[in-house]
This record gives C-alpha cells, sequence and structure tokens, in this order.
C-alpha cells in the first residue's frame, strides 16, 4: 500500500505493508539516524518526532501516521551547520559510540520545546526511556542543559551561573586541562 | 601450580617510603607514591628508568593537541545521523538476502533431525544450512577474537549437532527479507535426543555431573583442563609461601563473594554483513572489535586464504567485549557463499540476551593472613569461573581475577590465586569490560574493607601501608606466567586519587540524616588494571602527506565508539605540528589499514596510538629534510608547529603546504612523503582508580539511595580528558549495574530469563546516581605522551565500595552481587534475632 506523510518538510509517498512500523519505512527510505535497538519500545534509539510529539517509531504502526508530519534526525542540522542541541552534545563530549544519540538528541528537542529551562531533574526524567550504554548520562544530561542555556530558554541564577544540583564541576568540565587554552571555545 | 610459578620470592627489595607529600617521584612529574628502590640483579632486567625519547614527556603548557579537548572526529557524523553503522549499508546491496537462525531449545542433546522441508519450500526463501551443508565449515574453532594461537580452547562448530545449551546455533537461513528469514526458521523442526545437563557450577565440577565434552571433542585444550568434570581449564601462581603465613601467628580472614552474569546489552547488536566482490574475494562489514583476528579465523574456519578476506569495521554501537570475539561473522559468509548474494544478519535483542556473551559468573573466595600491626603477611584468592557451554575468554579471564587487583598489593610478601573455570548448560560467556578484574576487585576489596573493620584499622589508613607505588617491582601479574608479566611501576597517583576521591565525596565530613532509622555511609575500593596484555600486543600505521599540507593516517586501531580515532588524530597532530583537521583518518579496514590486534584489554591508546606516533616522527622525519632544502638551514635547527616547518635559530618558516607541493612536483628530486609505525611491547602499566560510594540505608526496610559515585583514576596523560571522563562516567555506570542489578538470570534448564531492555536492569538517567570523575594525572614513559589506560579500570570498582558503604552505614555485609534492599533487610534481621539471643 501507499501511505502519504510528511518527513522533515517534505510531503511523500513511501510503499509500506500493512505490518510496516514507522521505523522499517524510514530506514528503508534512507532515514537510517533512527535506529533500531530492540524493535519493541524498551531503549529509545528510534525516538523521532510525529507531529512534534516524540514517538518510538519501532512501536508505530505506519499505518498511524498518514498524513502526519515526522521528523527525523536528518531534519534538524547539518554537519557544517548543527542545531544547538546537536553542538551541545559535541561540545560536552556527550556521545561515545553515538547509536542511542539520534534518539538521544530528538528526545531533548522535543523537551526543549515544551520545556526550555528544564531543571536536571526534568532533564533526567525526560532521557529516562532513552538508554544509553556508554556515557554514564553525565554529560548527556550537562549537554542537554548546556542546549537550553544556548538556545536561550536558561535563566540565570543570583549568581550569574546556571543553577542545577550536584552538578558543580560542569563548568569546570568544558575547560581545557591545558592553562590558558581556548580550545573549547567557539565551538570548534 | 601454574606453568611459570616462582618457587620462592627473594627477600623484599623495596624499602618503603611511606609517601610523605613532599617525598614523591620525580619519574612522573610529582605526583605519585612512590617506594625507594633497592637496586638488585631483577633492576637490570625491569629498570625504573625508561629510556623516553625527549618529545614524549611535555609540559602541560607545551601540548598542542593532546590534552585538549578536541572534538571526536566522528561526532558530527554521528549527531546528524550520517554515521553509518553496518546495518545501514543495507540499502547499498540491492540483492542483500537476510539471515536467521535457529537455536537450540534444550539444555544439552544430540540432533537427530533437522527438518527443513517447510522452509525451503517457502516463497523468499533463498538457502538452508545445517549442520551436514557443503557452505558449513565443520572445522573445530573457538570465538574469542584473540591472537594466534589463541587461549582458548577450540571447541565450537558453526552450527551444531551435539547441542550445549538452550541458544546453540543449529541451522540458519537467508530470506528476501526478515520477516521471511524469521518465518522459516520457525517452520524449521529440530527433533533432539537429550542429554543430561548441569547449570551450576558447583555441581558441574564433580566427578558424576553430565559430562558436555566427549573425548576428542575439544582441540587446543588449555592448561588444566579436565573434561570429566568439566573443567576446561585450572590455573595457579604463588610467590612466597601462603600456607605458611596462614599457619603462622597471624589473624587469618576467610571470605566468600559471587558476582553477576552481566550482559553487554550493547545497544548495536551484532551485526554483520557478508559478500564476494568482483575480486572473488570475500568481504565482511562488520561490528566488531577485533578485524585482523577475525580475518584470521574465518581464514581458518573456510580454509580461505588471509589475502582474500577482507573485514571492515563502519562505526561500532558498542563492543564491552561483546566484539571481542567473531560470534556472528561465520554465519553470514556462509550463507552468502551458499546462494551467492550478500547476506545482512543482524542479531535479535532477544539473541543478545540468550545467545550472544556475557561476563562470566563467578565465586571468589579471598583469604589474608594479618599481624596484630596491621601488616598484610599473605593474600591468596580462589576463583571458581563459570564459563557456560564454550570455554571462549576462559582461562583468561580467570587469571585476571587474580593478575590484575592483586599488584595493587604488591608489597604483600606472600600471595597466591588459584582458578578452576568449569562448564554449565548455560549461554556462553566471554570477554567483558574489566575482564576479571571487576570479580576480583570485588573479593579483595571487599574483603580488606572487612579486615580492617574487624581489627579496627582505618580501611583507608589499611590499604595505604600496602598499595603499590612507584619502584616497586610487581611480580604478581605475572607470577602465573601467561597474560601479564613482572613489571617495574614507573607511574602512579594511587595516593592522589584516594585524596581527591575523599575529597569530592566529603569523606571527612559526613552529616547524618536526622531520621533515627536512616543511617549514612561512605565505602571505598581501589584497582588497578594493565594497559595492553603484556608482551602480547602489535599495532600498525602509516602517515601519507597530501600536497597540500595535509595527511591520510591508516591505523589498524579499532574505534568501537571509544574515540580512538581521535585520540589517533591528537596523537599525530602532536607530532607534526599541523591542525587537527588536516588530518583524515582511516581505521579499521584489513585491506587497507595496516596490522592490529585490535580494540581489547585497554590497549588501543596506549599500543595502537604509539604505532601513529610513531609513523608520524618517520614522517615528520621526511618533512624537515624537505623543510631544510627549501629554508636551506641543517635539520638539527628545525621544528614544526602552526602548519610549518620553522627554523628555531632564524626564525624562517615554510608552511607544510609549500614542502608538500615541493615534495610532490619538484624539479629535480620529488618524493612522496611517507611515515610508518609499528609497536609491540613487553610493558602493561597499570592505570589505577579510587572509588568512593555514598550511600543511606532504612534499617527498617534494607532499602538504601547512593547519594553520589565518586571515581579518581590515574590514566598517566589523558590524551583527549572529555573522552577520557565520558570512559570512566560509563565505565562507572556499568560497574554500578553490576552492584545493584540482577544480571542475566536463569531458569532451571539454564535458559534466560532476559529478552528484551525491559527486563533488564540497564540503569536509566533517573536510576543512576551523580557520578563525579577525577582525573589525576601521573607520567607513564613508556605510552604516548605519558598515556596510559582507562577504560576498564573504572568498570571494577562499584560492588565492592557500595557493599563497603552499606557496611559503613548500617554494619551488615553483603557479598553476593547484586545489592539489595531484600538482602540488607535480612541480614539486619539476622542480626536482631542474634543480639536477641545474647
Ligand atoms: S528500537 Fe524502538 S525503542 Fe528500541
Ligand atoms: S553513546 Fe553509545 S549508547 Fe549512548
Amino acid at each position: 500500500m501507499e501511505i502519504e506523510l510528511e518527513i522533515n518538510g517534505v510531503e511523500q509517498t513511501v510503499e509500506a505493508s500493512k505490518s510496516d512500523s514507522l521505523l522499517d519505512v524510514l530506514r528503508r527510505n534512507g532515514y537510517t539516524g533512527a535506529k533500531r535497538g530492540c524493535d519493541t519500545g524498551a531503549c529509545g534509539f528510534c525516538t523521532v518526532h510525529v507531529d512534534g510529539e516524540p514517538v518510538k517509531s519501532c512501536v508505530e504502526p505506519v499505518t498511524k501516521v498518514r498524513d502526519a508530519s515526522v521528523e527525523t534526525i536528518e531534519g534538524l542540522g547539518e554537519q557544517d551547520d548543527l542545531h544547538p542541541v546537536q553542538q551541545a552534545f559535541v561540545d560536552n563530549t556527550a556521545l561515545q559510540c553515538g547509536f542511542c544519540i539520534p534518539g538521544m538528541i530528538m528526545r531533548a528537542t522535543a523537551l526543549l520545546e515544551t520545556n526550555p529551562d528544564p531543571t536536571e531533574q526534568e532533564v533526567r526524567e525526560a532521557l529516562s526511556d532513552n538508554l544509553c550504554r556508554c556515557t554514564g548520562y553525565k554529560k548527556i544530561v550537562e549537554a542537554v542543559l548546556d542546549a537550553a542555556e544556548r538556545m536561550d530558554g536558561g535563566t540565570v541564577a543570583a549568581d550569574g551561573g546556571k543553577a542545577f544540583e550536584g552538578n558543580e564541576r560542569v563548568a569546570n568540565s568544558t575547560e581545557c586541562a591545558v592553562n590558558d587554552c581556548d580550545c573549547m571555545e567557539g565551538g570548534q | 601450580m601454574g606453568p611459570r610459578a616462582e618457587p620462592s620470592r627473594p627477600a623484599a627489595v623495596e624499602v618503603s617510603a611511606m609517601s610523605d607529600d613532599d617525598e614523591t617521584a620525580k619519574a612522573d612529574g610529582g605526583t605519585a607514591s612512590q617506594s625507594e628502590t633497592v637496586e638488585d640483579e631483577r633492576y637490570e632486567e625491569h629498570p625504573l628508568e625508561w629510556d623516553e625519547p625527549d618529545n614524549n614527556d611535555k609540559a602541560p603548557d607545551e601540548r598542542d593537541s593532546v590534552s585538549h579537548r578536541t572534538e571526536k572526529y566522528d561526532d558530527r557524523k554521528l549527531v546528524t545521523g550520517q554515521a553509518k553503522y553496518t546495518a545501514d549499508y543495507e540499502a547499498r546491496y540491492p540483492d542483500l538476502a537476510y539471515a536467521a537462525v535457529v537455536r537450540s531449545e534444550i539444555p544439552h542433546g544430540r540432533v537427530t533431525d533437522i527438518d527443513t522441508s517447510a522452509a525451503e519450500a517457502m516463497d523468499g526463501v533463498d538457502a538452508v544450512l545445517t549442520p551436514e551443508s557443503d557452505a558449513v565449515p565443520d572445522t573445530k574453532y573457538t570465538s574469542a577474537g584473540q591472537s594466534y594461537p589463541e587461549p582458548s580452547p577450540w571447541d565450537m562448530r558453526v552450527l551444531n549437532e551435539h547441542v550445549r545449551y538452550i541458544g546453540d546455533p543449529i541451522a540458519a537461513v537467508a530470506a528476501e527479507d526478515r520477516s521471511t528469514a524469521t518465518a522459516a526458521v520457525e517452520a524449521i523442526e529440530v527433533s533432539y535426543e537429550e542429554d543430561d545437563y548441569v547449570t551450576d557450577p558447583e555441581d558441574a565440577f564433580d566427578e558424576d555431573a553430565p559430562q558436555l565434552f566427549e573425548d576428542g571433542e575439544v582441540e587446543n585444550e588449555i592448561v588444566g583442563h579436565d573434561y570429566d568434570r568439566n573443567r576446561m581449564a585450572h590455573i595457579g601462581g604463588e610467590l612466597g609461601d601462603v600456607d605458611a603465613a596462614l599457619d603462622g601467628d597471624t589473624h587469618v580472614h576467610e571470605t566468600e563473594w559471587e558476582t553477576i552474569r552481566q550482559s553487554h546489552a550493547n545497544v548495536e547488536k551484532h551485526t554483520s554483513l557478508a559478500y564476494t566482490d568482483e575480486d572473488d574475494r570475500h568481504v565482511l562489514i562488520t561490528s566488531t572489535q577485533v578485524p585482523n583476528h577475525t580475518r584470521r579465523q574465518l581464514a581458518h574456519l573456510f580454509d580461505i586464504p588471509i589475502r582474500d578476506i577482507r573485514v571492515t569495521k563502519p562505526r561500532v554501537g558498542g563492543g564491552f567485549g561483546g566484539k571481542q570475539a567473531m560470534v556472528v561473522e561465520p554465519i553470514p559468509l556462509a550463507l552468502s557463499l551458499a546462494t551467492d548474494r550478500p547476506v545482512l544478519y543482524e542479531a535479535s535483542r532477544e539473541e543478545e540476551f540468550y545467545a550472544m556473551r556475557s561476563r562470566h559468573p563467578m565465586k571468589v573466595r579471598a583469604r589474608t593472613a594479618v599481624t596484630d600491626d596491621g601488616d598484610i603477611e599473605a593474600i591468596d584468592l580462589y576463583a571458581l569461573s563459570n564459563t557456560g557451554a564454550y570455554g571462549s575468554h576462559g582461562m583468561t579471564v580467570a587469571g585476571n581475577v587474580g593478575s590484575k587487583p592483586m599488584p595493587l598489593y604488591s608489597k604483600v610478601p606472600n600471595a597466591r590465586f588459584e582458578a578452576d573455570i568449569v562448564h554449565t548448560n548455560t549461554p556462553q560467556t566471554g570477554a567483558m569490560r574489566g575482564y576479571g578484574a571487576p570479580q576480583g576487585t570485588l573479593a579483595l576489596e571487599g574483603h580488606l574493607d572487612e579486615v580492617a573493620r574487624d581489627l579496627d584499622l582505618d580501611p583507608i589508613e589499611f590499604r595505604r601501608r600496602h598499595h603499590m607505588e612507584v619502584g616497586d617491582l610487581d611480580e604478581i601479574a605475572g607470577m602465573m606466567g601467561g597474560e601479564g608479566a613482572n613489571r617495574r611501576i614507573r607511574s602512579c597517583g594511587l595516593d592522589e586519587c584516594i585524596e581527591r576521591g575523599k575529597d569530592a565525596i566529603g569523606y571527612d565530613d559526613l552529616e547524618q540524616p536526622d531520621d533515627d532509622h536512616l543511617h549514612r555511609g561512605v565505602g571505598m575500593a581501589l584497582s588497578a588494571q594493565g594497559t595492553g596484555v603484556a608482551g602480547d600486543e602489535l599495532g600498525a600505521a602509516q602517515i601519507m602527506m597530501n600536497e597540500d599540507g595535509s595527511f591520510h593516517l591508516q591505523v589498524g586501531g579499532v574505534d568501537i565508539g571509544t574515540g580512538a580515532d581521535t585520540a589517533f588524530l591528537q596523537i599525530a597532530a602532536e607530532v607534526l605540528g599541523c591542525d587537527e583537521d588536516d588530518i583524515i583518518v582511516k581505521s579499521s579496514d584489513t585491506d587497507v589499514t595496516p596490522f592490529d590486534y585490535g580494540a581489547y584489554a585497554s590497549s588501543t591508546t596506549y599500543i595502537s596510538g604509539m604505532a601513529v606516533k610513531k609513523a608520524a616522527e618517520d614522517a615528520k622525519e621526511r618533512i624537515l629534510d624537505w623543510g631544510s632544502k627549501l629554508l636551506d638551514e641543517p635539520v638539527e635547527a628545525l621544528e614544526t608547529g602552526g602548519g610549518t616547518v620553522y627554523s628555531e635559530t632564524s626564525g624562517d618558516s615554510v608552511t607544510l603546504e609549500e614542502i608538500g607541493y615541493e615534495a610532490a612536483y619538484g624539479d629535480e628530486e620529488r618524493e612522496h612523503i611517507l611515515g610508518k609505525g609499528t609497536h609491540c611491547t613487553e610493558e602493561s602499566p597499570p592505570p589505577f582508580a579510587a572509588q568512593f560510594a555514598d550511600v543511606t540505608v532504612d534499617e527498617t526496610t534494607g532499602e538504601f539511595e547512593v547519594h553520589k559515585l565518586v571515581v579518581a583514576v590515574d590514566c598517566g596523560v589523558a590524551i583527549n580528558p572529555g573522552m577520557a571522563e565520558g570512559q570512566i562516567e560509563g565505565a562507572n555506570h556499568m560497574s554500578y549495574e553490576m552492584a545493584v542489578s540482577e544480571g542475566i538470570t536463569l531458569d532451571d534448564e539454564g535458559r534466560a530469563e532476559v529478552a528484551d531492555f525491559d527486563e533488564y536492569g540497564l540503569p536509566s538517567a533517573t536510576e543512576t546516581p551523580p557520578i563525579e570523575s577525577i582525573l589525576v594525572e601521573t607520567h607513564e614513559p613508556t605510552g604516548p605522551f605519558g598515556a596510559k589506560s582507562v577504560a576498564e579500570v573504572p568498570t571494577n570498582t562499584v560492588p565492592p565500595a557500595l557493599s563497603n558503604a552499606i557496611r559503613d552505614a548500617v554494619g551488615v555485609r553483603i557479598r553476593e552481587m547484586p545489592i539489595t534492599a531484600e538482602k540488607i533487610e535480612a541480614k539486619l534481621d539476622e542480626r536482631e534475632a542474634r543480639l536477641g539471643d545474647l
């Protein structure tokens, strides 16, 4: 059967079978940024946006997204023009193998849409359906908080620094080990 | 005992200089704990001084590329979803067939019949392979991706008639699409003759137990094997006389510890794509940590010359040891040979938990003899390791239970380690981050904490009196022969790790909660690992210069998501004096990149990174030579930096681009500037960690909350501090899982009870306590720019630190992982009952 939907702002007609998930259809059509980790909704690696909402595409029947607007990681930023969330992940060394990251970033952008100034706990809760095996989540959480600030949603605490608990090293952690080095400035 | 056990240890040669802070070592930048070393005949073989090239030891402000938080090389393609993992190559092969595997449904027995007729009759099914099929090799092998000859028994076949666990592969299918492949697998009927089975390692280690391997079923047998008792190996080693110390006038403590069957839970499943190219060569695009070993093992299995196999590694979604093995590659290759089509095999998530690999569950017994003065006279560890149905990595992982943690206490005069590694009809085990060290560290660090508390000694001071220091000659790592070797310790930041860890956790000013039933405690544990397998590593790299002054770096080292490519780039840029952006890295393609043992044993930065450094130096020599011609100055006056060759005397300079063009298109002479480097070493310097855990326990329910984990790590010079912290945090998360999660639990028949992520206890973002990583810089003279390993050592420490913290908080001890509220409550109740009886 044919399904009409919008992917990253482009109207498309895709070939699909009734049992296909949205993930099947996306990957078959070249949107391989969404990853297949479990096929049961248990890992979050396949997270995309459907009409602005984060959705695990592996358990979303393609028949349900007829005429919907789907946004995938490929629609966010380009390698030489990253979206602020993507840029924050890169600048905070927030990723290792990267397999969980497209889903993680889609989840994070959905959070920041609705809550532009989240607390650390809110970030952790929003990401709790998206597993990561590599990082222990610390730098990922820091990246999302950093992105909030970059996107200008962040409120500035009374002492001038961004306020969140248990992370007093955040400011340090993006400094270079070499004295007076500006290698982390300017998002290189 | 072991093959190379030393009969006795020479009298102590190190005079401990219980390091006052002002008495620290020069050898590693002044941050280390250090012993004064008395020279003797062994000094020559393992001298403290290391003939280190000048350029290897740079002060922080002299480092242009290393020690900077350089952007990870592959990050931009990863965050935009452009990076390709194996399954993402699907679209490039329109003729692709999909594989699926029929696996044993019984724990032990013989396959008597495989009815493939219904599957073969299905539309879209291309091939059905059974053990009888021509395309399926019947050669014995091990899946362990180790160097040749593998220190693992050849006890497996690609497809099996004698099945030994629920999950053993029996038949394989290739079909037009995934769902047809799965349907075909379901349509295959297997008949069995069932044998008795055994799932408990203690029961298996008995002469009357059902036997997994009969005479003649194993090739390349390992030391100490006794298949009548299901033992695949027995190893051991001793220094001094442990029994004499235990029988002497000392306090003898004995404790026993148990660890979980942890899953790698790799986010990218084992995935492999095989095809034959137009030159009739066999290509595998595969998610592996060991491309060169896989190539060799496939050549062995399929009787194809090594040169006709190409193994190439795209981006990999995590390895952690689970891909230091040729777990799936033979299946798509056999199917592709049978169908003449490219074949993709992507394991299912369920298969990941029951049919791939896991961490060896172990019971470890610790014994010590300690004097009234609190001197440890002897340490004795014994491990019973459950290797599951097959023996891959069985002996070597068990060896590391002793050889990794015990050297922490290299000053202890008598040390012994022994292990029995036994088969059960349970899923296969294999290499996993830490590689035996987590099991040994739990036992040793939990035990020493218990001893200290029992003898009324401060657990930290007790360790401080005995832990390793610069100048020590470690003979424990080498006492069993094989992996590990005697080594001189040239960098050790343990004292600083302990100090900074204590500070960060607030060790000295812990506040107790107001509620009477809540108790807060802190536990700590130390750990040491290695950096590569001593004397059994090889890495190589080459660098080509383009005419515009940019470079191609080709390196065999394997980036499985760790950032290794970036570390290579930083090392090369540091030597060449160019911008990191001017180097293109190509790694892990056996047709193109130089040889490498692969990503395991914490070796990549140290071994492959040193090969990169040597290749860059080789190229730099040619660059300076051309610079000398162009600047008309002697080479000795020249240096590279800022993308130029400049003269330290005249200040004149020429850009690398000018040199590149001149070398390629010069009038009189021309040269392609190439550098090559290859590196192997006998050294394996230990990185160190001090772990702290802060916990509050509710004494009425046993429930506990971990407020914070702090881990301070001495990894030498961190080539990229951001990536190093990431490794530490991720390792600590994995270690935390080992402390609080059930792992893969099995039913009575050895069937995995975990089939998906939601049944497996991988802590989520909300379930993970805050983790603080601290980098303690030392300088390891044998490593590239002072680096040693980082990624394994913080995997070892949370189980003992958390067990110790709970002991500190409420006085009860949990020795069987995972630590749960139920277990704590049961212990508290037990204690209450005991007190009530008095
Ligand atoms: S693949 Fe969709 S949640 Fe795991
Ligand atoms: S970065 Fe590897 S799983 Fe998250």
